[in-house]
């Protein structure tokens, strides 16, 4: 039942009447205010809105900083900065016909309209007086009409600006990197660190590693402009600005690198028949790294922000996987270039002396498996050196029975397997090197296992930039280097910011007398008659080293007719072959370690490529001057 | 089910002669002619824009806003009373349910999807509270409630206000809780009370503060401060004031008003419309459009006074207040006297909620109108 007011009387008591009147005033009071506003803005200041001239703005402009470059360790630029054209608008200048003008101005296609309409968008959500980078690297030809038709567009401006050059194209791309620009999920993290989303930022390699050295900081520039987004230079105006109104930029460092571009050209020659390879060389007294590739490769010149989505797609359902750094981040089983690993156990705990002698049958048998020398060869009377250079199978096993899975483990670590080398790049991997106990948690121990690892195969796996160090501390007696590629930084004026001395990691432990057994053997496979690598000895150049040939798992056939020929062919189901050594033999100067992905045997496809980057480093010496 | 509350001097003539003599037609003018004016400005406004298709959207919110409002007119506003806690626990449920379904506009959710339109609660939602202002005014009439059904009532009308805040949608929330409180100013006799719910009000800004996105701070920064940051963060205002003054005393004229970048900035037809009216009709066109809301308002006032319960004056005055705050804000932010917050011009704002919130406010106070005379 509600309560009704008598009929008749007036709804709304007296007391209200009162303060019905009150709030009558106080709302025409608040209309008088708004037409008083309106006639002190459209009638006193009128003329001067008319004329656009009141209002001021203070607009931001961040200049460029140039990155710092990336030279080779005789200071010859591998990747640098070219003048580029970009094209930027100020959205709270860039009214609708401002696009289409540039648009017809352009002959800009479709896409391209769309994505200059975007930009602006988002830009003016964000902060409309500050210039958006709307077309990036254009032709000189657009630039020059976007300069001669400036009166009629208000707010678009072309600056040139540094974008990164590499001179080499797909040179050491895996190395040096590329760069792209933050996504916006970046943004949000970077914003606060002075990152913009017209900016590029390091990707890969040490574009990525290294990005703050390389980076440099932003100049600000801060201007008036009218309404109209033009520049006004008086006293009054200046007044606006907070803050400096110029702040220089501070151009990046540049890196020095340890690459030896001579070298790396090399490299990157002697890998040309192959469609997937990894090659790394080393400085064997430094662990400076002289020469690394990775192919299929990519060029970061296109990388950079010209790529599509599609390219992109494509790259990446390449089975050749081009973005992987095959050098650092992908692990293989090393083959018989592992076996040294096993005969320093044997050597240094007296399993066999230097120069004592087993007998191979070509095979052995252990619980129900036979285990073989290729091809069932049967080595007869054999030393470790000419167990090297047969690469048989047969005797190194039987020292491993010995020695222990364990005890391979624990040298094939002292050697820097199983862990990150240490050169701080693209995040390379440890690989794997089994133990009984990594075997136990896994469904058991058998003692195949230990046969396995001991040539290589089964569960080790290595890349390709820690068997390159594990042979050069061989090459040179023993001292472990954890890999170097910065070799200083240098400011833009070129003094010395820092300096990256050589880093000793450890020597490994094997005696001299076990070191020359090695030296001995691993000379025996390339210059020996029988060695496994004997065809690609060189008659310029004298080298050691060890081949292998790693099985490849889960082949639906294996083919055995490791052709003479290199292919070009991509078959997965063939073996990688493998090369490890260094040279000159006698007195060794730079290691190395190829691996040529299903490229078949060892000595037929990866060490004619080391003799072709060995010999090309003996004649670089010769035309420095020096004696290789 | 409603009851034709009809003076006995119009029985025996025909049903349409006695709706003329009836209805509110001054209310119902003025209304058309802001509607017509707000029609004209948006289309100048869209022009040249890639959303002009709007246009169209909003004649037909137009046209179902005057269909709600013969509605609202035919039904006795009366009806709505026993509705009152059904439709306000109705709105907060809206409210609520935009954090569970919302559709984010421009990183705030204020919007559902229903039935392939999208609503803001908090628009409607101002209705719902009216109604309920009402009725709670006529209850507390005879002074019969206990403390503790007020104190009910108070919650049940901070509840909305509370939701909408969280959203974060600053300028409804404002609004709403204007409105309770002018509504309050004419129907609690003391006005300690009111005073003291005020203060709590003021004393809760820093939450607010905390509950603002940082474009909302800048904007209220800019607006204490309009020096602070020179750098765009005022810009809305300043482009507006630009524009405003452009106009000079009889404006650059209709569809004329591409001298400034105003119109390019993003939605501007639906918080800044004035901006451009003022542009192209000049100081002239603003009076007479800011004078069309102040008769407007003061006649809904006038309609308060002669209803013939205290339901139907309350009714009446929410929505003077509701249409009162809605201009004053929404013209103040476009002069550069208030901080930019999304509050619309009513039947000039480009907003199918908006609209229809202002349509039905117009039609409950209609039903009122039409029968004020005695029985």
């Amino acid at each position: 039942m509600l309560i009704r007011s008598a009929p008749g009387a007036a709804p709304v008591m007296p007391q209200l009447r009162r303060r019905l009147r009150w709030l009558v005033a106080v709302a025409l009071g608040t209309f008088a205010i708004l037409v008083g506003r309106l006639w002190q803005l459209q009638v006193l200041r009128g003329e001067r809105y008319h004329e656009g001239v009141i209002e001021k703005v203070v607009n931001t402009r961040y200049l460029p900083s140039v990155r710092g470059k990336i030279l080779d360790t005789l200071g010859r630029p591998l990747v640098d900065n070219r003048p580029a054209f970009n094209i930027y608008m100020t959205p709270a200048s860039a009214v609708g016909p401002v696009v289409d003008r540039l648009a017809g101005l352009l002959d800009l296609d479709d896409d391209e309209r769309r994505q200059v309409v975007d930009r602006l968008a988002a830009a003016r959500r964000r902060d409309p007086n500050r210039a958006v980078l709307v077309l990036e690297d254009q032709s000189r030809d657009r630039a020059a009409l976007v300069e001669q038709s400036k009166f009629e567009l208000p707010g678009v401006s072309v600056v040139d600006e540094p974008y990164r050059r590499y001179l080499y194209g797909d040179l050491a791309a895996h190395a040096l990197g590329y760069m792209n620009h933050p996504t916006a999920e970046e943004l949000a993290e970077l914003g606060p660190r002075g990152y913009d989303a017209d900016e590029f930022i390091g990707r890969y390699g040490l574009e990525r590693e290294w990005e703050h050295y390389l980076r440099g900081k932003k100049g600000i520039e801060r201007y008036v402009a009218d309404a109209t987004g033009a520049r006004v230079d008086d006293e009054e105006s200046a007044a606006l600005i907070r803050g400096p109104k110029f702040e220089p930029p501070v151009p990046g460092n540049n890196i020095v690198t340890t690459i030896d571009l001579d070298l790396q050209q090399i490299a990157e020659r002697a890998v040309r028949w192959h469609a997937a390879a990894a090659v790394v060389v080393l400085d064997v007294h430094t662990g400076r790294v002289r020469a690394i590739v990775s192919k299929p490769s990519f060029d970061p010149n296109v990388m950079t922000g010209h790529l599509t989505q599609a390219q992109m797609q494509q790259m990446l359902a390449d089975p050749r996987k081009p973005f992987v750094d095959k050098v650092l981040r992908q692990h293989y089983p090393p083959g018989s270039t592992f076996k040294p690993v096993t005969l320093i156990a044997a050597l240094e705990d007296g399993v066999i002396a230097p120069g004592e002698v087993r007998e191979c049958k070509g095979r052995i048998v252990r619980g129900h498996r036979t285990f073989r020398c290729p091809g069932g060869h049967a080595h007869g009377k054999i030393t470790v050196v000419e167990a090297l250079e047969h690469s048989c199978n047969v005797f190194v096993w039987e020292l491993a029975e010995v020695v222990g899975i364990d005890r391979l483990a624990e040298v094939a670590r002292d050697l820097g397997f199983g862990q990150p080398t240490g050169i701080g790049l693209n995040g390379d991997v440890a690989g794997r090197i089994p133990t009984r106990a990594w075997y136990e948690a896994r469904g058991g121990f058998k003692i195949g296992y230990t046969l396995n690892t001991a040539t290589g195969q089964g569960d080790v796996a290595v890349t390709v930039m820690q068997l390159a160090q594990a042979y050069a501390a061989i090459a040179n007696g023993g001292a472990l280097y954890a890999p170097q590629i910065v070799e200083r930084i240098e400011d833009a004026e070129g003094r010395v910011v820092a300096r990256y001395e050589p880093t000793l990691r450890r020597r490994i432990h094997a005696s001299p007398q076990t070191i020359e057994q090695l030296h001995r053997g691993m000379w025996a496979v390339v210059n020996a008659e029988g060695g496994t690598a004997h065809d690609a000895a060189s008659a310029i150049i004298e080298f050691a080293g060890k081949t292998g040939t790693a099985q490849v798992r889960g082949r639906r056939r294996r083919r055995k007719d490791g052709d003479a020929q290199p292919r070009k062919g991509w078959d997965p189901t063939r073996d990688h072959a493998w090369f490890a050594g260094w040279a000159p033999a006698r007195d060794p100067a730079i290691a190395i370690a190829v691996l040529v992905e299903h490229g078949g045997h060892g000595g037929e496809a990866a060490a004619p490529i080391a003799r072709e980057i060995f010999e090309g480093y003996a004649a670089l010496v010769r035309e420095r001057g020096g004696r290789p | 089910m409603t009851r034709l509350g009809l003076a006995r001097a119009t029985v025996g003539r025909p049903w349409w002669l006695r709706f003329a003599s009836r209805f509110d037609w001054p209310l119902f003018c003025t209304t058309v002619l802001i509607a017509g004016i707000g029609l004209l400005n948006l289309h100048s406004a869209l022009s040249g824009t890639r959303h002009e298709a709007l246009f169209a959207r909003q004649v037909a919110w137009m046209l179902a806003g005057a269909i709600a409002f013969f509605a609202m007119t035919a039904i006795d506003y009366r009806f709505w009373e026993r509705f009152a806690w059904f439709l306000l626990g109705g709105a907060i449920v809206a409210v609520a349910l935009v954090y569970v379904a919302g559709v984010s506009v421009k990183g705030a959710q204020r919007w559902l999807g229903v039935a392939g339109v999208t609503v803001q609660p908090s628009e409607l939602a101002k209705i719902a509270v009216i109604v309920a202002l009402a009725q709670f005014a006529q209850e507390a009439e005879g002074g019969q409630l206990t403390r503790r059904q007020i104190a009910v009532r108070v919650a049940a009308l901070a509840a909305p206000v509370g939701l909408i805040v969280a959203q974060p949608d600053l300028g409804s929330a404002v609004l709403v809780a204007l409105i309770v409180l002018s509504v309050a100013y004419f129907t609690v006799s003391d006005l300690w009370r009111i005073h003291a719910v005020v203060i709590a009000g003021l004393a809760a800004l820093p939450l607010l503060w905390e509950r603002m996105e940082t474009y909302q701070r800048n904007r209220v920064l800019c607006f204490l401060d309009p020096e602070s940051d020179p750098t765009g963060l005022c810009w809305h205002t300043k482009q507006s004031i630009i524009a405003v003054g452009s106009g000079r005393i009889l404006g650059e004229g209709y569809m004329n008003g591409t001298q400034n970048q105003f119109k390019f900035l993003p939605e501007h037809w639906t918080d800044f419309p004035f901006s451009v009216f003022a542009e192209e009709w000049g100081f002239v066109g603003g009076v007479v459009l800011l004078a069309l809301f102040a008769f407007l308002i003061l006649w809904i006032v006038n309609a308060a006074l002669h209803a013939r319960d205290r339901f139907g004056a309350v009714l009446c005055l929410g929505v003077a207040a509701m249409l009162f705050w809605h201009t004053a804000v929404n013209v103040a932010m476009v002069l550069g006297l208030a901080p930019v917050v999304g509050v619309t011009l009513p039947l000039v704002s480009y907003g199918g909620s908006s609209v229809m919130t202002v349509f039905l406010g117009l039609g409950l106070v209609s039903s009122v109108s039409a029968r004020r005379h005695g029985f």
